[in-house]
This record gives C-alpha cells, sequence and structure tokens, in this order.
C-alpha cells in the first residue's frame, strides 16, 4: 500500500537516508521514524537522497522542518542531495535552500560534513 | 339369553359412559409426574377403602343358604340383597380406580410422544377392551378358553410396549425422583392388594375382590385384571428406572442449566444498549448453568494501557480479590498467543495464581473472548475443588465465551458507529463553517472581473483566499495554503483569516503584511507546519499590481498579445524561518496591467492534480490553457480551466485542497458599459 520506503546507508560518520517513492501526508510518518531513530543512536550528520524520492507535499516538507532545529542544536544538520528536478522545484518554491543545504551530488553533502 | 344380551349392553354403556367421565374429570388436571401418581394413590386408596369396608361389613346369614358369597352356584346369580350390595359397590369401585389409573398413566406415557407412542397407547386400550368382550358370555369361575388366552398375550405384548415410555422420569430433580419411587411403591402394593391379579388371592385388602366383579360382569372383571397388570408393570419399570437415574440426576439438571443459560445469552447478544448489562450476564453465564462456583469478566482495561486486563463484572466472589489474583499482562499476552483456555487444575499449587488471594479457589478456568480475529478479554470461571473442570465444564464455558465474544464485538461495533456518525456531523459542522471564511461573494468593481472558487479534498482543508477594499482605489488579494490536509490545515486556515483582516488595512505593502503576518504565526504554528502565500495589491488609478510571494506557487500573468508567464520571485514560505530571515527572503514586483491582462492565482492542488497514469497536470499545461481562453472574462476563464483540470484527472474526485482565483483587468469600467447597454436594451 506505501509506495515510500526510507534506505539506511553509512559514509564514514554520516548517515544517508535514501528515501524511494512518494512523500505525503500518509508517508510521512516513516521519514518522521527514520530522523527519530537516526537521533536515537545518536546520528545527528544526516544526509536525505532524493535520487528516487518522486514526490514531495507540503506534510512531507513538514517533517525536515520539525527535525532541522534538534539536529542542529546537537551539533548535527540535515543536508538534502540528489533531488530530481521536479521534487527540487517544490523545496525551491517554499525558499528551502535559504534554511537547508541542498546539493546535487551526494559525495559534496559528505564533503561539506567532512570539512565541517 | 335376551336378559344376559340385554345386561351385557347396559353394563358396556355404562362402563363407556364411566371412562369418558373420568378422562373428562382429570383432562384439565395438572400432568407433573408426582401429582399424576399422588392423584391415582389418593382415589385408589379411597376405592380400595371403600370397597375393603363394604366386603367386611356384615356377614352373609340368610338362613338356609351356605354360600361363601351369596351367589347361586352354576347360574352364578346373587340371592341375596347383601350380596347385590356388595357386588355393586366392590366393583364399581375397583372399575373406578383402573378407570383412573388408566387416565392418568397416560399423561405420562404420552410425555414427549411420537405419533407410534400415540397409536401403541390407543392400540392397548383397544386390545384391553377387546380381549375383555371375549369373556363376555363366559360365567364366574369358568376357566378362559384359547382364544381369550391369545387375546391376554396379545394386550399383555402391548403392555411391555408401553411401560417402557418413561420420558418423564429425566426432567425430575433429586428429590423429586426420590418421593416419586415411594409414590410407586405405594402403587404397586395398592393395585396387588386391591384388584389383585386375577383370582389368585392377591388381593389381600379386598377378599374376594375378583369374585365380585366375576359375578358383576365377566368383561370387566377381564379389564380390571388387565388394567390392574399394566398398573403393577408401569409402576414396576417406573420404580426401576427412577432408581437407576438417581446417580445422574445431578447432571441432567447442569444440561438444563446451561441450556437455559444458553438460552438467555442468546438473547444477550442483540443487548448492545448497555454493556454494562451485558458484563454482568456474561459474568453470571457459568455459575448459573452449574459449571462453575465463581465467575468474572475480563476486559483491557483502555485507561492504564490495552494489555492490563480489568474485571468488568463478576459473580459469586469478590471483585477486589479477583483484581489481584494475577499478572493480568502476562496472562492477557498468553490467551492472545495461543487463542485457547487457560486451565489450571491445581490452583494452590500453580505458580502463576496470586497463592494469597487464591484462597477458595481450586482450579480455574481462563477462555479468551475472540471475535473476528481478536482477543477482546477473558472469561473466568472457578471452582472450589481442584481438578474440577471437566471436558464438558470447559466445553460449555467456551461456548458462553464465544457467545459473548460475539454480543461484546457488536456492542463495540455498535459503538463505533454511534461515534463515527457523531464525527460525521462534527466535521459537516466544520466544514460550513469553515465555507464561512472564505468570501462567499467575489466583490464587484468596475474595471475588473473577478471568478474564484475552492474545494476541500477532505470535509476540510487548508487552502485560503480572500479579497479586501483598501480605500477606494486598491483591492487586496491573498491566496494561502497550509501545509498538510484536514483539520489541523483547517484550524491554521482559520488563524491566517483572522489576521488577513486585522492586518491587511494597516500595512502599507505585500512585504510589510507578510512580514506581520509571519510574526503573529510564529507564535501558534508547529514546528512542521508552514503557510504559502501571495499577497497582491491592485491600484486601479495608477493600473499596477504589486506582489509578494511567501513560498507559494506562482501566480502567472497573460497578456492580452499571448505573452504568459509566472511571476517567481523569491519569497519563504510563512513559519519556515521565525526570524530576521523571513523579511530578508521577501521580494515585491510591480507590474504595469494593460486591459485584457489576466493574474491567476491558485494553490498546488491545481497543478499537482494527477491523472489515472500518475501524470502531474503541472505549470506548462496550465500557462497553455489561460493562453487559449486568455480572451474570456475572468469567470469564462476561471471555468474553462476547471474544466480542462476535470478532463484531465477523469474522475470529480480531487485529490487535495485546490483553490483557483482569477482577476482580468478590463480597464475601462466595464459597469458603465454594462449599464449603457441595458438601458439601450430598455429603451427598445
Amino acid at each position: 500500500m506505501s509506495n515510500f520506503s526510507v534506505g539506511f546507508r553509512n559514509s564514514g560518520t554520516v548517515q544517508i537516508l535514501d528515501l524511494k517513492g512518494e512523500l505525503d501526508a500518509h508517508t510521512a510518518s516513516e521519514l518522521e521514524a527514520a530522523i527519530q531513530k537516526c537521533q536515537a543512536d545518536n546520528q545527528v550528520q544526516i544526509i536525505i537522497n532524493g535520487a528516487n524520492l518522486l514526490y514531495i507535499s507540503s506534510a512531507g516538507l513538514g517533517v525536515f522542518m520539525a527535525y532541522i532545529e534538534e539536529v542542529r542544536e546537537c551539533g548535527g544538520d540535515i543536508k538534502i542531495a540528489a533531488l530530481q528536478p521536479k521534487v527540487y522545484n517544490v523545496f525551491d518554491l517554499l525558499g528551502f535552500p535559504m534554511l537547508f543545504d541542498i546539493v546535487d551530488l551526494e559525495e559534496d553533502a559528505v564533503g561539506k560534513f567532512v570539512v565541517a | 339369553m335376551g336378559m344376559l344380551l340385554l345386561y351385557a349392553v347396559i353394563m358396556t354403556s355404562g362402563s363407556i359412559a364411566l371412562w369418558t367421565l373420568v378422562r373428562r374429570y382429570f383432562k384439565k388436571r395438572p400432568t407433573s409426574a408426582g401429582r399424576v401418581i399422588w392423584s391415582v394413590l389418593v382415589s385408589g386408596f379411597a376405592l380400595i377403602s371403600i370397597a375393603a369396608i363394604t366386603t367386611n361389613f356384615g356377614t352373609i346369614s340368610t338362613p338356609g343358604i351356605d354360600l361363601p358369597l351369596g351367589f347361586a352356584p352354576g347360574s352364578g346369580v346373587p340371592l341375596t340383597t347383601t350380596a347385590i350390595f356388595k357386588m355393586v359397590i366392590v366393583s364399581l369401585a375397583q372399575v373406578l380406580f383402573v378407570f383412573i389409573l388408566l387416565s392418568r398413566i397416560q399423561e405420562l406415557v404420552l410425555v414427549k410422544r411420537t405419533s407410534s407412542s400415540q397409536h401403541n397407547w390407543y392400540a392397548m386400550l383397544f386390545v384391553f377392551v377387546a380381549a375383555s368382550l371375549l369373556s363376555v358370555f363366559r360365567a364366574a369361575g369358568d376357566p378362559q378358553n384359547f382364544v381369550q388366552d391369545i387375546a391376554i398375550v396379545v394386550s399383555i405384548v402391548f403392555m411391555v410396549l408401553n411401560a417402557f415410555r418413561l420420558s418423564w422420569i429425566v426432567s425430575l430433580s433429586f428429590k423429586e425422583k426420590l418421593a416419586t419411587i415411594g409414590l410407586c411403591m405405594v402403587l404397586i402394593v395398592l393395585l396387588i392388594g386391591g384388584p389383585g391379579i386375577g383370582n389368585s388371592g392377591s388381593s389381600f385388602l379386598i377378599p374376594d375382590a375378583y369374585s365380585y366383579l366375576e359375578h358383576y360382569f365377566m368383561p370387566l372383571a377381564a379389564f380390571v385384571k388387565q388394567a390392574t397388570i399394566f398398573g403393577i408393570l408401569y409402576g414396576t419399570t417406573s420404580f426401576l428406572s427412577l432408581l437407576f437415574h438417581l446417580p445422574t440426576t445431578g447432571d441432567f439438571r447442569q444440561r438444563e442449566g446451561e441450556r437455559a443459560t444458553m438460552h438467555s445469552l442468546t438473547h444477550l447478544i442483540g443487548q448492545v444498549f448497555e454493556a454494562e448489562r451485558l458484563f454482568e450476564s456474561v459474568a453470571a453465564a457459568p455459575v448459573e448453568s452449574g459449571s462453575a462456583d465463581y465467575a468474572w469478566l475480563a476486559l483491557p482495561d483502555l485507561d492504564t494501557g490495552f494489555l492490563q486486563y480489568k474485571v468488568f463484572a463478576t459473580s459469586g466472589i469478590v471483585p477486589a480479590k479477583v483484581n489481584d489474583l494475577f499478572d493480568s499482562t502476562q496472562l492477557a499476552s498468553d490467551l492472545s498467543r495461543d487463542n485457547l483456555p487457560l486451565i489450571i487444575q491445581k490452583a494452590q499449587a500453580d505458580h502463576r495464581l496470586n497463592l494469597k488471594t487464591a484462597d477458595g479457589i481450586g482450579s480455574l478456568l481462563a477462555v479468551p473472548l475472540i471475535a473476528r480475529e481478536e482477543v477482546l478479554g477473558a472469561l473466568f470461571a472457578a471452582k472450589k475443588v481442584s481438578s474440577g473442570f471437566e471436558q464438558d465444564d470447559i466445553e460449555t464455558i467456551s461456548i458462553f465465551a464465544a457467545q459473548a465474544a460475539v454480543a461484546i464485538d457488536n456492542a463495540h461495533l455498535f459503538e463505533q458507529q454511534v461515534e463515527r456518525e457523531r464525527l460525521e456531523r462534527e466535521m459537516s459542522i466544520a466544514r460550513e463553517v469553515q465555507q464561512k471564511l472564505l468570501p462567499q461573494n467575489v466583490p464587484e468593481i468596475s474595471g475588473l472581473s473577478m471568478a474564484a472558487s475552492s474545494v476541500s479534498a477532505q470535509e476540510v482543508g487548508g487552502d485560503y483566499y480572500d479579497f479586501v477594499r483598501l480605500g477606494e482605489q486598491e483591492l487586496g488579494v491573498i491566496i494561502g495554503d497550509v501545509s498538510g490536509k484536514g483539520t489541523s490545515a483547517a484550524f491554521y486556515m482559520a488563524e491566517m483569516q483572522g489576521i488577513f483582516h486585522s492586518v491587511s488595512r494597516i500595512a502599507k505593502s505585500p512585504a510589510t503584511f507578510l512580514t506581520h503576518a509571519n510574526t503573529a504565526l510564529a507564535q501558534t504554528l508547529d514546528k512542521n507546519v508552514f503557510i504559502s502565500a501571495i499577497y497582491a495589491i491592485l491600484n486601479l488609478e495608477t493600473e499596477r499590481i504589486v506582489l509578494t510571494r511567501a513560498g507559494h506557487c506562482p501566480a502567472a500573468i497573460v497578456r492580452l498579445n499571448g505573452e504568459a508567464r509566472y511571476i517567481r520571485t523569491r519569497g519563504l514560505g510563512l513559519g519556515l524561518d521565525r526570524g530576521s530571515l523571513f523579511q530578508q527572503s521577501l521580494t515585491q514586483e510591480s507590474i504595469s496591467l494593460d486591459p485584457g491582462d489576466v493574474l491567476v492565482f491558485y494553490t498546488d492542488g491545481v497543478v499537482e492534480s494527477r491523472d489515472a497514469e500518475g501524470e502531474e497536470y503541472g505549470y506548462d499545461r496550465l500557462l497553455s490553457i489561460l493562453k487559449e481562453y486568455r480572451h474570456e472574462d475572468a469567470d469564462g476563464l476561471h471555468s474553462a480551466v476547471l474544466r480542462d483540470l476535470r478532463g484531465f484527472i477523469g474522475s470529480a474526485e480531487y485529490d487535495d485542497d485546490m483553490t483557483l482565483v482569477v482577476v482580468k483587468w478590463h480597464g475601462v469600467p466595464i459597469d458603465t458599459l454594462l449599464t449603457s447597454t441595458q438601458s439601450v436594451k430598455e429603451s427598445t
């Protein structure tokens, strides 16, 4: 039924979440759970890989807003990488690039964590 | 011979009349077994007493006649009045007794009758009569002939058939059985001692009873003899059967109890309005049926957590004690895992029970209540003795549990239905209220035509649009979209409406308004909620529109010459930043309008609508349809877009809240145009 899934991956100390499918009001809780799991594991350097993310609704965007503050307070960050153009457009319309590091390549996002 | 025949006819008719009277008299009498036999005994005892007194009353002392009973030898004609008197009284007493006997036994024989049992009974009566009538010309003291012997054999066969019709015995209680055994013994004695079984001299209560009958009317004597034999036979089979059934009486009574309890439980299934009464009846069932000494019903306690069982109703035990008996969480998970009854035959030695509170409980049974593959709770039954639960007790209580599960499930479903209907009513009220937050009509302003609509995917939604007149020359237009859907979005939408109506009049520019709105919303918006919006102020005098976008889908502008584009200024959504970044992010765009220019505001529900293949409607298609219909007025353009959208998604179901606002600048005050047209029409 749910056409959304989150895959967990590590690159050094960075936790990468691979989003797949459609992130909307129904599936937002799955991403919430994934980020909560990262927090519980003390993994606050998080990269969201959106290469396979086909759609995001406003409720989906709300998940990032809900956790970014806490993650940054713990010295980490949520960076977003490899979004498809259509999905990037949704982020961009709302001004998310002003609030989040949104980059084309996952390696760049990892690099930013390493430099920091 | 003629006299003899006449006598036979009179006696036969008299007997039939007497039988009919007896039948009629007992027709409406109670038919409980004890009472039936009791009535036979009372009447029999009275009649036999009368007969016994009569035979011993006076002596036959007619001088010159020395016959034992006063009948002429050979002819058998009574020779003295005393003999006649005695003969009539003794004979009638016996006849009446056996008539009562037969008519009452009939009630017992025909308990739970079948057509064959009924047939056997009446056949026996017929054979009695037939065999008796064969003796019509036999003189007193004569031996029976061959035919009469055969008739008696046939009659005995039917007696045996009917003597085993004893269904009435099983439903008697232990005490009733004991009493009935006594009654049967007395009845047998009364029958042997009274009419007796022929001329064997058994009638010790009435000496010469049979001889008197023989002299009175031979067929009657034969009938009384057969009836008496049957009475003794029936009394004997009843006596023995009662004796053998005595030990199993308890079991039978329990079955009866189970059946009655099951019956009342079945009615409970429809009892969905009063949950408490339902619970009490369920808990009472094992005790009432005699399957257990104590019983109680435990259901998940919704106050403390789902797996904790709480006792809701008890029967025969103090509730406080029961609650501490088990680690109920452990028990609940055990029952849910196995879905099988838990049987503890030695409660005192079982580690799962709290020994202190287990006092008085010898064995215990817990049956899960399962409806639609879900464990709703458990029915507990306990006995004072250990190893008290036999397989049939367990089965019975399991059946109660199954019934109870269905009843409780029904009650739950009913509650849910009521709750759902209540919610639906609430939501439809919310919908009405929300509709009132949107403008009921677009304002009428000369030089402008406007059209707007908003639909929600659910009862209520998070889309908002509104207009406000700012002085003579300015009109404010806002469109907003709260993130998420449904009730929470609807509340923020209402808040947005309040902010718009209070702040728009004092804000000089769209950016100022949005900054104020962001500050106001920052206090109430949840972290994960934001609102995208566009606010535009149109000046009718300068023919310019100034707009600022706060994260919202960009407005489209379509010029009369076909030039069409989205106005995509920079700007964060409301609530995404609660400090100064928001204000810094905003930019304003000011556009000079020419007559025929159209501005279109919409929410993401429009461009993100999908067709059956999952393809989005998209920005390009929206822009091209606007271009195609740009010559229409606002209404025409508005409905053209909706029509195209509906055609695209292929069904009337909208997946998201969807709002569309079209504002067309005509430049020339069209109301004056219209008025002149109308006046022209009126003048013609």
